[in-house]
């Protein structure tokens, strides 16, 4: 198995640079930059699309491979996210920086699970429908679904409402930009958090 | 941890035994195998080295860990 990982390894950081040649070839092909008449144009689409079939599947083997396997995973993690252990003292360093960035993420997660289940919105109804002569409304609520879907939760709301002053129904921002964030957030912490601690120990 | 137990100190003589010897914290470090930047933290009282790693200090110099490592108890 070792043998498959670091092959694996070695497979999907040489297909990079071919994915990334790939990607810039497809977008002149769809902006219409390259003549898509021609043989060569149509076969190295074709190619293209090839290659991103092979490397999404490398990319699904890749991370289950980093999931199941311990030494797989220490192995190639430790070395992307500059994780060094040479002696004791880097052990207990790494213990303690991996601890505030487990904490520090846990607690981001949390906020973001705040922001996403929140939902305000203050808006003004017609008179005709105003309570005790108040035309401002405030609506708060929360918002979990286990499942995404399109549906607009609140839509029966709308209804009544005349000029939306200010809605807030989730995070503005994409599941993949998160997790991006996220990803970033972890390997910038853990470096932050080691590169201050080993000023003091 | 308990708030009534005494703060312990751990003071060590690694420099001094290390200038008598003539040994740089480098040559050191990669005697008992570990970094330079540990010899460092131990010497400026930053980190205080495992049971394992003490022992392994006290038989590279050929000493007595006692002799090598003390207690010392932080006055309130």
């Amino acid at each position: 198995m070792k043998r498959v990982d670091s092959s694996l390894v070695k497979v999907f950081v040489c297909s990079l640079p071919v994915v990334l040649l790939c990607g810039l070839f497809s977008y002149l092909y769809n902006t219409g930059m390259v003549d898509r008449t021609t043989d060569v144009a149509q076969f190295c689409n074709a190619f293209a699309g090839f290659v991103y079939a092979a490397w999404m599947t490398l990319c699904i083997v890749f991370s289950i491979r980093l999931m199941v396997s311990g030494p797989f995973r220490d192995q190639l993690l430790s070395r992307v996210t500059f994780v060094q252990e040479r002696d004791e003292r880097e052990v207990m360093l790494t213990g303690k920086a991996t601890k505030t960035t487990f904490l520090t993420t846990l607690a981001i997660l949390l906020f973001l699970f705040c922001l996403s289940c929140f939902q305000v919105s203050v808006y003004r109804v017609p008179p005709e429908k105003a309570l005790d002569g108040k035309t401002g409304v405030v609506s708060l609520g929360l918002n979990f679904k286990l499942l995404e879907s399109t549906k607009q939760v609140g839509a029966d709301a709308d209804e009544f409402r005349n000029q939306d002053i200010f809605t807030y129904s989730g995070l503005p921002v994409s599941s993949t930009a998160i997790i991006l964030g996220l990803l970033f957030w972890q390997v910038c912490s853990y470096n932050a958090t080691m590169r201050r601690l080993t000023r003091r120990f | 941890m308990s708030k009534n137990l005494p703060k312990l100190t751990i003071i060590n003589r690694l420099n001094v035994l290390r200038a008598e010897r003539r040994l740089t914290q480098e040559q050191l470090a990669k005697d008992i195998g570990v970094t330079r930047a540990t010899i460092v933290a131990i010497e400026g009282g930053g980190y205080n080295p495992s049971l394992e790693l003490a022992f392994r200090i006290a038989r590279y110099f050929n000493s007595d860990i006692n002799s090598i490592f003390s207690v010392e108890e932080e006055s309130r």
